[in-house]
């Protein structure tokens, strides 16, 4: 399992990347933490030509919250968002979800925009990312772009960043007062993949529910929303029914693949188990907030 | 080939590799360091686990070439004159190994994790090996070892 | 525990002499080992798993600049001498012999087959240069089952066989079969399947081969459990003479049965070296190990119960189908071992058992902790099943069944006797600490919440080495051992004792500083090196016994010769001597001694006359003494999500008697590393096939190996023996854990899941299948 002959480019500055990828495309694969790209490397089913190593862009690093959103630059490691009071102060989703990815070694070196940017749909950060509406901004020598979430996760480890853009940071929004969040994920074993995993939150305003986001992690080749159930509750007020009502629905809409480790239908039992775990912890969460 | 220099166990050290070589194969071969081992290269069994500015890292997940400026540790440079540091002494005081091909790295993610949480109890503990597949022991002898490890730095 | 002169040592947790350079990472694997001019290996593997190789065009690898050589599988007949696979040839094996090649050379016959080896400067470039060989392959049926196997049209996997039959069916019968099954009040049908899965030590198989053309001399270092059984594997498969191959084998990286003899692309890398006049290199990575370095337990069976209503489980009658794989392995012996064992500790009257072994295309059946565990498997869980259906307590149905400890003692019906067996007394001691009444009623508290807990425990004997046999194998029934006094007074073992984990360093050293009276610091324990350690084999769970029974007994006659010169040395009669700590004094008189280092300087400095034996070593065999059983009850708690099928074992509790401990650490080491593989192979562990054979469990993310997460503190009781020797009362532990823990956790889950009426004829149990037990089952059972 040794990586394949690969040529090598370390950029030290965003414009510098941004050229490489202009003149080699889709030959080259951006290399982050490499948690990720370095075993499919060393797999040999990954075979880019070119590794354009932007872990010495200092500028791509760094969180910052400003009117209600909370920007995280693309090569912020994930043990360095999993300890930043400003994330867990603002985006307590995003902090519920990071210790749950991989282990404490995996975190060292992997990144925020290495996560989203690969699309694992098994994966914590995308599921966040979807439920939460998060934006990226790309940039390549045409300019600049800021893809929605929900056009950013195309299909199976496929993301719409063209080949020659670079991911420069993730945008989520700061959540408002009155929200409770829940990250529930069921694994083979503490630190793997999600077999079903569900980013949860809710804000009530007045006992009811006035927005309800819930997204899949491992029941589609992308992170998908649970659209019907989040109608289903906007507006109502939290109780076990409703709860148990909206887990039916949010399982029902789905069409999860079958793999080793689970199957289609296993997958919308846990699905369903999932909603109503999640929803019960994000209202709690919600109503200590108040 | 790229030139690189490192800081590797207190030592600058200096070695042209091949991009595609993984910081494990570097330790490894270029360096003789053989301490750190090969179990999975594909970054799920830990065995590989060593230092890097301050942090547990897996080896084989990273480019030699990335390392180049960076401050390694690896399971030779834990003590001094090849002696036993404190978690190293706890772990052959609590039984911990059985045929030791997983414990340099063992060693490596559990003196990263006690530098961190240095009040960790069992279930942290286990939580921060979790990642680190051994298949001799059974994880409990190595846990005690963490965990009086621990216990007489709380001591001293 | 009789007959140790000092139990200064033995009995305690000395601590590791491996450890300081386990600790250090100063260990040396395989891996680790780097030769001037050395070479790397690398594999060309069929991606298909049953197929004719039509050709292979390796001139592309070869012109890679780097790359050395490429040996196809036609190039390598012809610099090496076909043969039986070497373990089979040494537990004698008579039946179906498959005629392959060492490499593939006419068809592939499981995904991952290697076609060819290119030998180059570096791995990386050996990896480039197999990327460049060329093979056409046309695609043949995969036969992925045994049942298609045994089917008639199945395409042969092996010409010269002509069908897919490892074992021919055969049957035997102990005790009067069918009279039993036609008088007893019922008889009931089991069907119950253990899931593929295997070994995965954290080292995988590998090898330096080291030839030299001027002495003719292959030097083989080796990851092996016995540097005498590769040695004759190297020796033959190259044509070379026993005596000129030198396997030298240092720290192994685990093994649990893997790498016995040699592999095939072993004796591939050998026969490169010798070709080239350069040591090669090999060691296979992850991806290798998963998919062919081997697997095991495939094995269906349909069992008969002949019981009373009470409760008596009179016979069984048993049908065994077992998955061998492709080339040969250790699954066809398996089931004689798992068809003797099969009674356990318990009266059974009768015993049918038929087996069948299947050729498959998928990793040889290999040896595996335990060969025959699904044994223990088949019998825990068809208790406890009948058990449910009579309304019995799963520990009143044992207490009834086990067979009482008389003298003479009971005999199994499949002929050993139960000596010095105490299954009852482990299953008592497992009561008291568990205390069952009182998990029942935290049990129905947590069901009323929707909860499920749950209870199982399971009992098991092992031969580790087993009671005295009248028909000793020749090859494993005795255990040598050299041992010498050097002339700076260190206390020499030369085993043929290869161990992998097992500690024998410090445990084999506390035998005999204690019986022969020197520090333990004054012992050393040669292991590695066949031109000096006598034949052995580390497997079987035999060493505790075997070699701590020659290190005793040895370390008494090295003693005596030692005492008998030092007698001369300062002219007093033998028996009136003594040596402690390292010192020969005179009984009585403490300003005697003299150092047992200055006695060995004297020695080496003759010469003596000819009634004076200076030369102080020792050849020394023993034949296990009057042996014993191992044995326990483990009982384990467990918690079942039922809505995500996710199990967590909460409390995990052993009883065991291995008879007297040598290292309790060490012991206790054992037996967690097997419970945590039982563990591992109910909940997360599976060789997996797709239909077409292609293997899907090739890298850690899909073979899921447990974690520190995943095994619970596993409390361990050590009982009181019944010492059948009169020196020697060490039994093995290597297998027991393995054996015993996959039933014990199947129970439990079952007992958990049992509201639901859940009942569980499988091994391996992944959340999906926990899911779909519940939805299938009928509560009302």
């Amino acid at each position: 399992m040794k990586l394949p002959p690969v040529e090598y480019e370390a950029p030290t500055t965003v414009a510098e990347a941004v050229d490489l990828l202009a003149e080699h495309a889709d030959e080259a694969s951006v290399l982050a933490g490499g948690q990720s790209l370095i075993p499919l490397l060393a797999l040999r089913l990954a075979r880019p030509e070119l590794l354009i190593d932007i872990n010495g862009i200092d500028e791509l690093s760094g969180v910052s919250a400003t009117d209600g959103q909370v920007a995280i630059g693309a090569m912020t490691r994930e043990y360095v968002a999993e300890e930043s009071e400003t994330l867990a102060g603002t985006v307590p989703l995003l902090a519920a979800a990071l210790p749950l990815i991989g282990h404490e070694a995996i975190r060292s070196r992997g990144t925020i925009g290495g996560s989203l940017a690969h699309g694992d749909p098994a994966a914590e950060l995308p599921a966040v990312a979807r439920a939460l509406d998060a934006e990226f901004v790309v940039r390549s020598q045409s300019g600049e772009r800021v893809i929605p979430a929900a056009q950013w996760f195309e299909g199976y480890l496929m993301t719409s960043r063209r080949p020659d853009e670079l991911l420069l940071e993730a945008r989520f929004p700061a959540a408002r007062p009155g929200t409770g969040t829940s990250f529930q994920e069921v694994a083979r074993r503490h630190g793997d993949f999600a077999i079903v995993g569900l980013a949860a939150s809710l804000t009530l305003s007045g006992g009811t529910i006035s927005d309800a986001r819930l997204a899949f992690a491992g029941m589609s080749d992308v992170p998908v929303r649970a659209a019907a159930a989040e109608d289903l509750l906007v507006g109502e007020s939290p109780s076990a029914e409703l709860f148990e009502e909206a887990a039916r629905r949010a399982a029902d809409d789905t069409d999860p693949p079958a793999d080793l480790h689970g199957s289609s239908d296993y997958r919308k039992k846990v699905a369903a188990a999932l909603v109503r775990r999640g929803l019960r912890a994000a209202a709690d969460n919600a109503n200590e907030g108040q | 080939m790229v030139n690189i220099t490192l800081r590797v166990n207190g030592a600058t050290c200096t070695g042209s590799p091949e991009a595609r070589k993984t910081l494990a194969d570097f330790l490894r071969d270029d360096l003789n360091l053989t301490g750190t081992h090969l179990g999975c290269e594909h970054g799920v069994c830990g065995a590989c686990t060593v230092i890097v500015d301050g942090r547990a890292v897996r080896s084989c997940l990273m480019l030699a070439v990335q390392a180049a400026g960076r401050e390694v540790t690896t399971i030779e440079g834990l003590a001094d004159d090849g002696g036993l540091g404190p978690l190293q002494q706890a772990m052959w005081d609590a039984h911990s190994f059985q045929c030791g091909f997983c414990t340099p790295g063992m060693v490596m993610q559990a003196t990263a994790f006690l530098s961190d949480h240095p009040e960790a109890g069992e279930q942290q503990v286990r939580e921060a090996l979790s990642g680190n597949i051994c298949r001799c022991t059974g994880y409990q002898s190595i846990i005690d070892g963490v965990l009086l490890a621990a216990e007489r730095n709380r001591e001293r | 525990m009789t007959a140790i002169a000092a139990e200064r040592y033995t009995g305690a947790s000395i601590k590791r002499s491996e450890d300081p350079r386990i600790l250090t990472g100063t260990g040396r694997y395989v891996d680790d080992i780097k030769l001037p001019g050395m070479l790397h290996a690398a594999f060309v593997r069929s991606p298909l798993a049953h197929a004719r190789v039509l050709s292979v065009d390796v001139s592309a690898a070869r012109a890679l600049p780097g790359v050395v050589a490429v040996l196809t599988g036609a190039d390598l007949e012809a610099m090496t001498v076909p043969g039986p696979d070497t373990l089979m040839a040494l537990m004698g094996w008579q039946g179906p012999s498959p005629e392959f090649t060492l490499l593939a050379t006419d068809k592939v016959r499981l995904v991952g087959d290697p076609v060819a080896v290119v030998i180059a400067e570096s791995r990386y470039l050996a990896e480039d240069g197999c990327e460049l060989v060329e093979v056409e392959y046309d695609d043949l049926p995969a036969v992925v089952n045994a049942a298609f196997a045994l089917d008639p049209s199945s395409p042969p996997l092996f010409a010269n066989l002509g069908d897919n039959i490892a074992r021919r069916h055969s049957r035997s019968e102990s005790g009067d079969v069918s009279g039993t099954l036609a008088n007893a009040d019922r008889v009931i049908d089991f069907h119950i399947d253990v899931h593929r899965h295997q070994n995965v030590p954290m080292e995988g198989r590998g090898c330096v081969a080291s030839y030299d053309a001027d002495q003719g001399v292959m030097t083989f270092y080796a990851a092996t459990q016995g540097v005498h059984v590769s040695r004759m594997a190297v020796a033959s498969r190259l044509g070379l003479e026993p005596g000129k191959v030198h396997v030298l084998a240092g720290d192994i990286g685990g093994s649990f049965g893997l790498k016995i003899g040699a592999s095939r692309e072993e004796l591939a890398v050998a026969a490169a070296s010798r070709l080239l006049g350069r040591p090669v290199k090999w060691v296979e990575d992850r991806g290798e190990n998963l998919t062919v370095s081997g697997q095991a337990r495939e094995e269906s069976f349909d069992v008969r119960a002949a019981i009373s209503n009470d409760g008596d489980l009179l016979g069984l009658d048993v049908k065994m189908v077992i998955d061998t794989g492709s080339y040969p392995g250790m699954g066809v012996m398996v089931p004689d071992i798992l068809q003797g064992m099969l009674p356990g500790p318990y009266k059974l009257r009768a015993l049918g058992f038929e087996s069948t072994a299947a050729i498959t295309n998928k990793a040889p059946y290999v040896a595996y902790r335990g060969p025959w565990a699904s044994e223990t498997f088949v019998r825990e869980r068809v208790l406890n099943l009948i058990a449910k259906d009579l309304g019995l307590d799963p520990v009143e149905i044992r207490l009834r069944n086990f067979a009482p400890r008389t003298d003479p003692p009971a005999m199994m019906v499949t002929g050993r006797p139960l000596a010095g067996v105490t299954s009852k007394e482990s299953l008592e001691r497992v009561a008291q600490l568990v205390d069952f009444p009182a998990f029942r009623r935290r049990q129905a508290e947590a069901r009323a919440q929707g909860r499920y807990l749950g209870l199982g425990m399971a009992t098991f004997i092992e031969a580790a080495p087993g009671p005295r046999s009248a028909e000793p194998d020749a090859a494993l029934g005795n255990e040598s051992m050299r041992l010498r006094l050097t002339e700076d007074g260190i206390v020499e073992l030369f085993t043929g004792q290869m161990p992998h984990g097992q500690s024998h360093q410090t445990t084999l050293a506390q035998i005999a500083a204690d019986e022969f009276g020197v520090p333990f610091e004054q012992v050393r324990v040669v292991v590695g090196d066949s031109d000096v350690v006598p034949f052995g084999l580390t497997g079987g769970s035999r060493s505790a016994t075997m070699t701590g029974g020659v290190t005793l007994h040895g370390a008494r006659e090295l003693k005596a010769k030692v005492l008998d010169f030092a007698a001369h040395l300062m002219e007093v009669s033998a028996q009136d001597l003594l040596i402690t700590d390292g010192n020969v004094w005179v009984r009585g008189d403490p300003a005697s001694a003299v150092a047992v280092s200055e006695v060995a300087q004297r020695a080496a400095s003759g010469p003596f006359g000819d009634d004076v034996d200076a030369k102080l070593e020792v050849e020394a065999t023993y034949d296990g003494g009057e042996g014993g059983w191992s044995g326990g009850t483990h009982c384990a708690i467990v918690e079942v999500d039922v809505e995500t099928g996710i199990v967590k074992v909460e409390r995990y509790v052993a009883a065991e008697d291995c008879g007297a401990l040598i290292n309790p650490a060490v012991v206790e080491g054992q037996i967690r590393g097997g419970i945590a593989q039982g563990i591992g192979a109910v909940l997360l562990e599976r060789s997996a096939y797709a239909e077409d054979g292609t293997f899907q469990s090739a890298t850690f993310m899909d073979y899921l190996m447990p974690t520190a997460c995943d095994v619970p503190r596993i409390e361990i009781q050590h009982l009181e023996t019944v010492p059948l020797d009169a020196h020697v009362n060490f039994r093995g532990v290597g297998e027991g854990g393995m054996i015993v823990a996959p039933p014990t956790v199947v129970n439990a889950i079952e007992d958990a899941l049992s509201p639901f009426g859940v009942r569980i004829y499988e091994q391996h149990l992944p959340p999906a299948r926990i899911l779909e037990l519940i939805a299938a089952a009928d509560p009302g059972q």
